[in-house]
Formats: C-alpha cells, sequence, structure tokens
C-alpha cells in the first residue's frame, strides 16, 4: 500500500492507494460514508488491460470543519472494529 | 458507532461450511469474499527440477499439473520469500499421483492423495524435484486457498394467507439457506420449492437486512475457520497500514 495524494483541500481530498483493488477499496468506501462528517466519498479505479491509471483513487469530500485526513484515519479506524467484531462473532460461533 | 455481528453455523466441516452472518454491510461482506479468494496466500508448486520425464507430457504440462495440487498451508509458519521443496519419482506402468509427492516439510503435503498426474506405460519414468511457493490467488489460481466463496441475503419467508383455490399453482423456487418463523432452513428439505413447504398457502418472501449467508469451500490448503480468520486478518492489516500511513 502507498498513499500518494494528488489533491489535498481543506474539505477534499484526494489520494491513490497503489497495490490495493476492489476488495479494500470498497471496504474503505463503506467505512467512510458511514463516518460522521464525511460528504461523500467514492473510489475510481480502471481494469488493468484499459492501459492507463489503473491504481485506484479514493475522493473523500467533507462537511464544514472537518479534515478529510482525520475522516479517512477514522474510516480506517472503524474497518479494524469492523473485523474486529467479525473475528469475535465469528470465533464465538466455532 | 457499536458494531453487533453475529455468526451462526448451519454447516460446518473442515473445508466445507455455511454460516450466518448478522449485521454487516454487503461492503463488508463482499471485503472478506473476495479476500478469501484472492489475498490468503497458500502454498503451490511453482519451479520444477526434471530429473527424467519419459512420459507422453511435456515438462511444462506436468509443471501446470503440479501446480495445481493443493498442498496443506499452515498458519503463520511461512512467509512470501520460503520454499519448500518437494520430489517426485514414479516408474511405469504406474500412474503417478499427487500422493506420490515427497515432501521435505512435514507441515507441507498434498491435500488430497489421489490427484492423478500422469498415467505410465511400461518403461516410462518420471523424476523430478519442485519448489512450492507462497502465493496469493491474485497472482495464480494455484495459490487459491477458497475454491467455491459466495453468499446470498438471507430470506425471511412467511405465509400470508391462503393461496387462490382456483389459481393454478406454480413452483415458488427459493436457494440456499431460508429463515421460516426464526428457523433457519435449508431450502433443499422441500425441493427448493415453497409451494411444497406450504400446500395451498400464499406466501411472501424478503430478503433480511445486513444478513448473508456464506458458502465457503476450501481446496485443503487450511480449514474454512483458518481461512476466514485469515481474511479478516488481511482486511485488518491493510486498515490498520492505512491508519498509520495518514497519522502523520
Amino acid at each position: 500500500m502507498e498513499l500518494t495524494v494528488t489533491e489535498n483541500l481543506e474539505q477534499e481530498l484526494r489520494v491513490e492507494i497503489a497495490g490495493e483493488d476492489h476488495t479494500f477499496m470498497n471496504v474503505l468506501k463503506g467505512a467512510l460514508l458511514e463516518t460522521e462528517g464525511v460528504a461523500a466519498a467514492t473510489y475510481d479505479v480502471n481494469p488493468e488491460q484499459s492501459g492507463g491509471q489503473t491504481e485506484p483513487i479514493l475522493t473523500v469530500k467533507t462537511e464544514d470543519g472537518v479534515d478529510p485526513i482525520d475522516a479517512l484515519k477514522t474510516a480506517a479506524q472503524r474497518v479494524q472494529e469492523k473485523t474486529d467484531a467479525f473475528r469475535s462473532a465469528f470465533e464465538q460461533a466455532a | 458507532m457499536d458494531e453487533d455481528y453475529e455468526v451462526e453455523f448451519v454447516e460446518r466441516g473442515d473445508r466445507k461450511a455455511l454460516f450466518l452472518v448478522r449485521g454487516v454491510t454487503p461492503a463488508f461482506a463482499n471485503g472478506i469474499r473476495r479476500t478469501m479468494i484472492a489475498d490468503v496466500p497458500t502454498l503451490a508448486i511453482d519451479e520444477v527440477r526434471v530429473i527424467e520425464n519419459s512420459s507422453v507430457m511435456f515438462d511444462e504440462q506436468i509443471a501446470l499439473r503440479l501446480g495445481l495440487v493443493p498442498l496443506t498451508t499452515p498458519p503463520a509458519e511461512f512467509d512470501e520469500d520460503d520454499v519448500v521443496t518437494l520430489s517426485i519419482d514414479v516408474a511405469g506402468p504406474a500412474t503417478a499421483y499427487s500422493g506420490d509427492l515427497v515432501s521435505a516439510d512435514d507441515m507441507v503435503q498434498p491435500a488430497d492423495q489421489n490427484v492423478p498426474i500422469i498415467e505410465l506405460k511400461d518403461g516410462q519414468r518420471l523424476e523430478l524435484e519442485a519448489d512450492a511457493v507462497l502465493e496469493t490467488g491474485k497472482a495464480h489460481a494455484k495459490h487459491q486457498g477458497g475454491v467455491s466463496v459466495g453468499y446470498r441475503h438471507l430470506q425471511r419467508v412467511e405465509v400470508v394467507g391462503d393461496a387462490d383455490e382456483f389459481e393454478e399453482s406454480e413452483p415458488n423456487i427459493v436457494r440456499g439457506v431460508v429463515e421460516i418463523d426464526g428457523e433457519l432452513v435449508d431450502t433443499a428439505e422441500f425441493d427448493n420449492d415453497l409451494t411444497q413447504k406450504f400446500p395451498g398457502k400464499e406466501v411472501a418472501v424478503h430478503d433480511v437486512e445486513k444478513a448473508f449467508v456464506f458458502h465457503v469451500e476450501t481446496d485443503g490448503s487450511m480449514t474454512v475457520e483458518e481461512l476466514v480468520n485469515r481474511a479478516t486478518d488481511s482486511i485488518e492489516s491493510r486498515a490498520l497500514e492505512l491508519e498509520d500511513a495518514v497519522s502523520l
């Protein structure tokens, strides 16, 4: 995972997350949309055969007074909360 | 926000399991599914040193077949660059099976003993050494630990009344596992046809929100439980990496 920030505004962040695909990006996007203060979150990724930009680009827009980098950090923590909860639920059943 | 997940096994075996997960979002369910297929590394033969191959097949064809033999991959024992050497020596007339592979590491064995590699006729011989490496399904399908991994939305079936007496009855097909009166029922029990379970009744079928029935089968390189746990770990470690990267 290698991050390259291509746009960093007060309420908008655009970052390329190299080495990831839909597997992680969609989980992250889902977590971002559940995060407070996030107005919009999406990612764009092109197929390998397209020949152009093939690494996913994440775009986060936030509401007034919320730093998109903080929102991204919160979402990353949220994903870990989800995996933790899933692991313990699974182990309990197993 | 609090995460309240619930897991319930419907069918549970080492290589095949069916379990219901409540509370997860579709995005998370799909993340787990995709990770089980493409991102959990397993060992598979990747390089072959042929000593003698007088069979009817080219070395490359034999190598491909050997690569597709699932090898047991104990968790947390191997790293990306580790190599496990296996060898095989079979002289015809006989069939070389995966069980004829001799591993240098006791932990790494063919998951099935009876995968045919090639039939050898009188005077033919297959002798070679092979290196197994750890890779993910993303790199090559032979490294896929989960071979049949998917999920369905859990559906709730409710009787809403009597069917129209004079209407011609048509089959009402549902698949997988459904919820009837709070119980999980395999639809195979009533031939997947709700009109057999509830003759003469009108039923309503609804998706249960945030409830998914996972069907997980592995190729034998690890158990279903290990596969699920390792998929969860994989997503968690990526989220942690991202968190570290943005916390400068």
